[in-house]
């Protein structure tokens, strides 16, 4: 089951966009060596999760792995510099031979409710893109309710039965459509001066930082993390949270 | 797609208060003033276009409740729109209970959450707390036909059109159209459920005791209703059918 799967191009398309950024590999952090996660096998799975630098950005996560032949995921995400009131890139990629489930976002740093020019800036000018993606098949709310809490009012997530020649690449539209919005937000974004605002914005991302890494070393715990391995497991979430 | 004639649309006041009961052995009082305003004219209202009540209540004896609203709007005999809202008092950090309903003959528009009063991201205790106890029920009703459709789910897709509305939704909201008969009553008994797990909530709740929280707590709230009051396309019909002068009595006490 699941050999010679044509996975979709979800790693060569994300970094594309990301390779328009002056990047630089981050090697080491916090401390941890990064660099055995570049690439790896295992004997259930193999892939590669890369961390880099750019400016404006604290770190982008980004990277692929096949577990045991049946399942590709590939994850992504940016958190911006503490002077920057950018949201937090997120996308999540999950695919077997028949269904591709994921979730792209860009999670407020602030309450995007109270802050309406924050709302204004970064989701209505995505809106359309997140219309169009309702008529995606499969489109549905994310399903872990913890994950979902921290979305924004522009996010997507499916589960994209791939019963159709092209429906691999029509997952993957979101993500790279939403990558590059982010992107044109990281190249006009200036940096905020007001002291209670920055105060906000890292008691917020800290907030989700500590949410996703919660989510994500207790879903290491389980088959994935097992076949990973313990060390690839541990420098994914230095890597990405 | 089914019609359904006037006579045979939900009358939420009545499922509510007769039918289902939900406010057995609760004691619900008048609330004769609201801001200021004098409710009596949204109590019983009658027009050449509209029949109808929006009813503000305070629960006897209990402190923790700001108000709570019944209502239906019956348009022409060929619309209704009713609501029901509960709102703890400001030193109570409960969600915002809302149910707002339009229905026609070919479809019931439907929003029912419980709306946050603080960011739940920032505040992860808060959504254990008050919204996760949800999670079941949306997972029940999330497949209401209409809420799912062609293999799309599309909740939190109602307020398309506007995104201040979509901010102040919970993870847990039940919204959008459903057309089929007994389709709307599942959406009836959502609500009905959902209801109850806000009132259960509401006799554990106790008073915050942080000041900082609950004036963070009351900014998003105050926020919240004012959105609401000066922007949901509602008021505009309201402030057709009773004038410009009854427009704040009416919005504020259906939100």
């Amino acid at each position: 089951m699941g050999e010679g799967i044509q996975w979709s191009p979800y790693l060569g398309e994300m970094k594309e966009e990301i390779n328009q950024l002056p990047i630089r590999e981050i090697k080491e952090w916090n401390g941890h060596d990064l660099t055995p996660a570049r690439e790896f096998r295992t004997s259930q799975g193999y892939g590669g999760f890369m961390a880099y630098g750019t400016e404006k950005v604290e770190k982008i996560g980004i990277g692929d792995c096949v577990i045991n032949g049946v399942v590709h995921y590939g994850l992504c995400t940016i958190f911006p510099s503490e002077d920057y009131d950018l949201p937090i890139f997120v996308s999540t990629w999950e695919e077997r031979e028949n269904e591709i489930t994921f979730l792209v976002d860009l999670m407020p740093t602030v309450d995007s409710l109270i802050d309406e020019e924050y709302r204004k800036r970064y989701f209505d000018s995505i809106q359309r893109l997140w219309e169009r993606y309702s008529n995606l098949p499969g489109i549905c709310p994310e399903e872990d309710d913890v994950i979902r809490s921290l979305c924004s009012i522009v996010y997507n997530a499916a589960r994209v039965p791939l019963d159709r020649e092209g429906m691999r690449l029509a997952a993957l539209a979101p993500h790279t459509e939403y990558l590059k919005a982010y992107l044109g937000f990281l190249k006009d974004v200036s940096p905020v001066a007001d002291d209670t605002k920055r105060k906000e914005l890292k008691r917020k991302r800290e907030a989700i930082r500590q949410t996703l890494r919660a989510h994500y070393e207790e879903l290491l715990k389980g088959p994935t993390g097992k076949a990973l391995g313990k060390d690839i497991s541990e420098l994914m979430i230095h890597m990405f949270f | 797609m089914a019609r359904v004639d006037f006579n045979d649309m939900i009358n939420l006041g009545g499922e509510i208060l007769e039918h289902h009961k939900l406010f057995e052995g609760i004691e619900l009082v008048r609330l004769e003033k609201y801001l200021g305003m004098d409710t009596s004219p949204a109590w019983d209202f009658k027009t050449p276009m509209v029949t109808g009540f929006y009813r503000p209540y305070i629960i006897k004896g209990s402190d923790k409740i700001e108000k709570i609203t019944i209502g239906e709007l019956h348009y022409m005999k060929r619309a209704k729109y009713c609501v029901l809202t509960m709102t703890a008092s400001d030193d109570y950090d409960l969600p915002y209970f809302s149910c707002e309903w339009d229905e026609t003959a070919t479809r019931i528009g439907v929003t029912t959450d419980f709306m946050p009063v603080v960011d739940i991201a920032v505040h992860p205790k808060y959504c254990e707390k008050y919204l996760s106890p949800l999670a079941d029920l949306w997972r029940k009703y999330r497949t209401i036909p209409g809420f799912t459709k062609e293999g799309r789910c599309l909740l939190q897709r109602r307020w398309e059109r506007h995104p201040w509305a979509r901010e102040t939704l919970s993870p847990f909201c039940l919204d959008g159209k459903v057309e089929e008969k007994e389709d709307r009553y599942q959406v009836l008994l959502a609500t009905i459920e959902y209801a109850k797990v806000w009132l259960d909530l509401l006799k554990k709740a106790e008073p915050i005791k942080d000041p900082d929280y609950k004036q963070e707590m009351l900014m998003r709230k105050r926020t919240m209703q004012k959105y609401y009051r000066d922007r949901d396309p509602g008021g505009e019909i309201i402030q057709k059918i009773f004038g410009e002068g009854n427009r704040t009595l009416f919005v504020s006490i259906i939100i």
